[in-house]
């Protein structure tokens, strides 16, 4: 008896770690490319709740789960648009368009969402449907927990190594290494150092808005005002203590989501510790990874500093 | 001549400049120069600082636009508009701040602009550099970051970036200025090795032995004017000793210095300052200045000449406190004041004014008033326990503004929207109240008009008529000249040579500062 | 002379400008939602600030807003960023709602109330102490970490209340004008907000922050301690948080409950940006968010439009503002 409890609660927590992680993991791959080009997007957040609401509420009306990712994706690309053309081509502070944005994406989100549905928070049937990896689910122990998940899951986790390939052994990647570090060099070199910036964001907010409508749609199937709870930002501190390696985010991304697992995970194990305690946790642990990985990182020399050449 | 061999000369002529003319806010920095370039020649370009060299680079490298005068590359006339054109052209300049990706490999960098296609040809560009490498005798492995490397090494890297993209010019701004003796050397080598493979090489220098020992013509410029161009026949013919003579003669010119009459150094018992035997070590744990002793008296200028800006500008900071000294003793008065912190070195009587004006000595965005206390709002009567007392500010800026003759509309007025000159004078004026006992001055008229030098020439000269200790530190030799009492001459960053004004010539001091020892 | 004059007027007129953006696009929200603008808007002012009630509530509502906006002036002016500003407001609260009760029996009257408000602020503090100091020792980035902590807050004192202090025993609010609820905080929140506008135009401590804000260089040569300013000045936004929330408690709950978080802090950001750091924007600029959240809760229910819409406006009134820096930056280096 004991056993087979020990291995349900294994394969529950080892799933509901990998669910934890896509949004974040989604979020964070999209932000590695946007920091390492040297802008910070504060409006991370606002993006993956834009994706969250607008996937859920275009799944729900359209009852078309995949229409309803599609629209999570072209929100994302506009949120981005939004902030390339504001920070990158009108060079203005990104501190505050980013939270600008987040204000206003996660009031419309909310605002919009009761303008709809009333107080209703309706569910969205069929959501959260996994699909299982024939052989490989049936692994013990580790099966159902790593094969048995959403196609964005699986999308997510081979995202990492194409991201990785991408970012060290392309052209693009190399252009967005050098742009974050030292823009004038690369513009002497020929780079056109606003494109790069330009598709890095719009990359980002992709890729934020595909992580906020997994939540929504893949995982939880609603949709509420807070849901997103700052993993956009947890995301930002994945993408610096990963150091802009999409690999190394991988290992962060997984990190938080195990935190923010053990909500249920120690409720399934009847460990009888208030739910509001343990909601802290994965932002304690923000703190603690930013002081013992942060303290040395070089963040990309020309993070949040709009270019000009010549000089400002 | 005879036609024939003019032709010749057209066709291996890569680059040439006519009336080249180009000013900033009033200053003329280029003043109708000629200039033209053949292939497989090294041309060194010969001056001082302030002579005009960086803004010809410049102007080929496709940074700033001549106001006059015409290029042409291959003889075909161009505009070069972007540093892209430039590279486009097939000119290639190596900076003295280098345009290298420091998180990125050497590899990397050299592909960084002229990628092949989506995935990176990395087995290509090895072999490709591979040959360059082969050809030239330059070595450096692909595979290290660019933080990783030394000076020397990514000097290296630079002139192989420009190799890999097959440009047939190379100019290089003043590649000397930071390498060892030994590194100095190979670069040379690595020079003739281009110029025999019918590269053509335009090197960039204050360093007169240098340009003697590689150039094969030398242009000299003074001032925006080119003074003259020397083949490597000329100097063979002249020999060294007068060689470098008239070098000389024609980069600093025969100008009747300004009697100011300055020449007796006031006795005091004890010095103002004193440094003892001061070693400074930067970020990377190169020593930059070594052994540094000398001390400057009541009413004394002491001027010290040093062409490399880094060494004076380090110099300058370790006496004003922005700069920790790794070993040695400062002494202020008796004082010793080697771990006081700027705020106290202010507070103590010492006032340095930095030659980076715009941007370490004020805020270009706040007004006058607010910046003519940004070191002394503490004091009385500006502030009374924490309170700022704008009134006194404001009069006391308006008596700054009267009393130095600063072209301002008032107080009020955003320092941005005065001119270089103008808030040079500001800053001075600033540093001047207050009767500091210590002032350090590093390039305080560089950049500027006659009229404005010597107005602030004559300020420091006043101040140490009434016993102030000046500091003066500068490349200008006119200026040291001028000015000082004793003059002293920092080279690699070392005290080469101190001697007072009287025992002083200027061949001496220009040789010393070039590096030529007798 | 009429040149200096129109040079004050230009920041002011952008900032006009970007409201009056962010109102047309909210409009034209609502007309695709169906709803009428023109009757919304008109309904909003007239319960704002038509009726004695609803300037009251604004008043009210307006007093938290103005001591955060105060305690963000400085730490803004430093190029200090707190966007934790909401979690140290729940804490000044929560230690508010659980010394009140027990403070008010013990103390006379008036040391009690500044008793428990020094004791938000210094909870408010406590709360920005970590992020102050990373950011001063290592430079680590303070939007990221008053934003965690903020978030940790809110699930710390959900926690706290719900469990070991589970005292929700209330305090008679405080009222200042009779037959009104508006209370003494609302004179401290207008004496805070200028004071602090007054200390950064005419403290050297203002100065200093000032100096840091506009070349960060430039004030490290001239030997400022930039670590101990960092320290400083987000301290006293912190303080000023904690503050808000304090007077939130006492002045118009009563009490402090658990699942209650009015995110007044997501206001008074934009607010500040808005007022370009001057202590007297801030106040009719927090009444125009005050009585848009009045009126509004009140048009939510005649006309159906969600509260959430002043939210919205106050998102796009930002983005707007950011977009207006473009053409000040343009304007200004003429």
């Amino acid at each position: 008896m004991n056993s087979l409890f020990e291995s349900a609660l294994i394969t529950a927590v080892i799933a509901s770690t990998i669910r934890g992680t896509t949004p974040i993991l989604l979020a964070a791959l999209g932000d590695t490319y946007v920091e390492r080009s040297g802008l910070l997007n504060l409006g991370i957040e606002g993006m993956m709740v834009g994706g969250a609401f607008s996937g859920f509420v275009v799944a729900l009306k359209l009852n078309n789960l995949f229409y309803g990712f599609l629209t999570a994706g072209a929100v994302g690309l506009t949120l981005g648009l939004v902030f390339a053309i504001l920070t990158i081509t009108l060079r203005v502070n990104q501190i505050v368009v980013g939270l600008g944005l987040t204000i206003f994406a996660q009031s419309m989100s909310s605002f919009l969402h009761r303008v709809i549905f009333g107080n209703q928070f309706p569910i969205l049937f069929g959501a959260g449907d996994t699909s299982a990896i024939p052989l490989l689910s049936r692994i013990p122990f580790i099966g159902q927990g790593l094969f048995n998940q959403h196609w964005l899951v699986y999308m997510a986790f081979l995202l990492v190594p194409a991201l990785y390939v991408l970012m060290y052994q392309t052209r693009f990647g190399l252009r967005v290494r050098a742009v974050g570090e030292s823009p004038w060099a690369a513009d002497a070199s020929g780079v056109n150092v606003n494109r790069i910036r330009y598709y890095a964001i719009l990359m980002g907010g992709l890729m934020a808005s595909l992580g906020g409508a997994f939540l929504a749609i893949g995982d939880l199937a609603f949709f509420v005002p807070d849901m997103i709870m700052g993993r956009g930002y947890i995301a930002i501190v994945v993408v610096m203590m990963g150091k802009w390696n999409p690999a190394k985010v991988c290992f962060g991304g997984l990190l938080f989501g195990f935190a923010l697992a053990l909500t249920s995970a120690l409720q399934v194990a009847g460990i009888n510790i208030s739910p509001d305690f343990i909601l802290m946790m994965p932002y304690l642990v923000v703190i603690v990874a930013l002081l013992f990985f942060a303290r040395s990182t070089n963040l990309p020399s020309s993070l949040c500093i709009p270019y000009k050449r010549g000089g400002d | 001549m005879l036609p024939g061999v003019k032709q010749q000369m057209n066709a291996n002529s890569i680059i040439k400049l006519t009336g080249i003319t180009k000013r900033f806010s009033g200053v003329v920095a280029n003043d109708d120069i000629d200039f033209d370039l053949h292939r497989g020649e090294i041309h060194s370009i010969l001056g001082e600082n302030g002579a005009g060299k960086t803004t010809l680079m410049n102007i080929l490298a496709g940074v700033y636009q001549p106001d006059n005068g015409s290029i042409c590359v291959h003889d075909q006339p161009v505009q070069i508009r972007s540093p892209q054109d430039s590279l486009r052209l097939g000119i290639g300049v190596v900076y003295q701040h280098f345009t290298l990706v420091p998180n990125l490999t050497v590899m990397e960098n050299l592909i960084l602009g002229f990628e092949d296609g989506l995935f990176l040809k990395v087995k290509k560009a090895r072999q490709k550099l591979q040959e360059i490498c082969e050809t030239y005798g330059l070595f450096i492995d692909p595979d290290r970051e660019i933080r990783d490397l030394s000076v020397s090494e990514r000097q290296r890297t630079e002139i192989l970036k420009i190799l890999f993209h097959e440009s047939d010019v190379l100019i290089l701004d003043e590649p000397t200025s930071v390498l060892s003796p030994a590194e100095t050397e190979s670069l040379f080598q690595t020079l003739m090795y281009l110029r025999n493979g019918g590269k053509a090489v335009v090197l960039i220098t204050h360093n007169l032995s240098e340009a003697l020992a590689v150039s094969d013509r030398i242009s000299i410029m003074r001032s925006g004017k080119k003074a003259a161009e020397l083949s490597k026949e000329t100097l063979t013919a002249l020999g060294t000793e007068t060689g470098s003579d008239k070098i000389l003669e024609l980069m600093f010119g025969a100008v009747p210095l300004p009697d100011r009459g300055i020449v007796e150094k006031v006795s005091g018992d004890q010095p103002v300052l004193e440094l003892n035997q001061v070693d400074v070590m930067d970020s990377r744990g190169r020593i930059c200045l070594r052994r540094i002793s000398f001390s400057v008296g009541q009413g004394e200028i002491f001027g010290i000449a040093g062409v490399d800006g880094e060494s004076r500008r380090l110099l300058a900071e370790i006496i004003g406190g922005q700069q920790r000294i790794t070993s040695g003793k400062l002494i202020y008065r008796g004082r010793d004041i080697t771990r006081t912190d700027i705020a106290q070195r202010f507070e103590l009587g010492i006032s340095y004014i930095t030659d980076d004006r715009i941007n370490e000595a004020c805020v270009p965005d706040m007004d006058l008033a607010e910046n003519a206390i940004l070191q002394s709002y503490g004091r009385q009567p500006f502030s009374h326990w924490g309170i700022l007392k704008w009134l006194s500010v404001r009069s006391f800026t308006e008596d700054l503004i009267k009393r130095f003759g600063i072209r301002a509309a008032g107080p009020d007025a955003r320092v941005r929207t005065l001119s270089g000159g103008n808030i040079q004078k500001f800053i001075l004026a600033r540093g001047l109240s207050g009767s500091p006992g210590l002032i350090v001055c590093n390039s305080p008229t560089y950049g500027l008009d006659a009229k404005t030098v010597a107005f602030i020439q004559d300020l420091l000269v006043n101040e140490s008529r009434k016993g102030t200790a000046v500091l003066l530190l500068t490349s200008d030799i006119d200026e040291l000249f001028s000015c000082s009492s004793r003059i002293g001459v920092l080279f690699n960053g070392e005290i080469v040579g101190s001697m007072d004004r009287g025992d002083a010539s200027t061949e001496k001091v220009a040789k010393l500062m070039l590096g030529i020892c007798e | 002379m009429n040149k200096v004059a129109l040079a004050d007027l230009k920041p002011a007129v952008l900032s006009i400008f970007s409201i009056l953006c962010s109102l047309i696009t909210g409009g034209i929200i609502l007309l695709v939602i169906g709803k009428n603008p023109v009757v919304y808007f008109s309904l909003l002012f007239a319960q704002g600030i038509g009726t004695s009630l609803g300037v009251i509530e604004s008043i009210i509502k307006m007093t938290p807003l103005l001591i955060i906006a105060a305690g963000l002036l400085p730490c803004f002016a430093a190029g200090l960023w707190n966007i934790g500003a909401e979690g140290q407001f729940l804490i000044g609260a929560m230690l508010a709602g659980w010394a009140a009760p027990l403070l008010s029996a013990t103390l006379p009257y008036p040391v009690y109330l500044v008793a428990v408000s020094l004791l938000g602020a210094a909870g408010g503090m406590a709360w920005i102490l970590l992020p102050a100091i990373l950011k001063a020792r290592y430079d680590i980035n303070e939007i990221i970490t008053t934003l965690m902590m903020s978030w940790v807050a809110i699930s710390l004192v959900t926690w706290l209340v719900k469990g070991p202090i589970n005292d929700l025993s209330t305090v008679p609010a405080q009222t200042m004008i009779p037959f009104t609820r508006i209370h003494i905080g609302f004179i401290i929140g207008i004496v805070t907000l200028l004071s602090m506008h007054w200390v950064i135009r005419r403290t050297t401590l203002g100065y200093q922050f000032r100096v840091m804000l506009a070349n960060k260089k430039a004030a490290r040569h001239a030997g400022m301690n930039i670590p101990r300013l960092t320290v400083y000045g987000l301290l006293i936004s912190g303080g000023l948080a904690g503050l808000a929330g304090v007077s939130d408690v006492l002045a118009i709950k009563g009490l402090f409950q658990s699942n209650w978080n009015p995110q007044y802090a997501m206001a008074a950001i934009p607010l500040v940006f808005l007022a370009r750091l001057n202590g007297w924007a801030v106040i009719p600029l927090a009444f125009l968010f005050s009585f848009l959240a009045v009126g509004g809760e009140f048009v939510a229910r005649e006309l159906g439009v969600p509260v959430f819409f002043v939210h919205v406006l106050e998102g796009l009134t930002l983005l707007f503002f950011a977009a207006s820096q473009y053409f000040e930056k343009k304007w200004g280096s003429k």
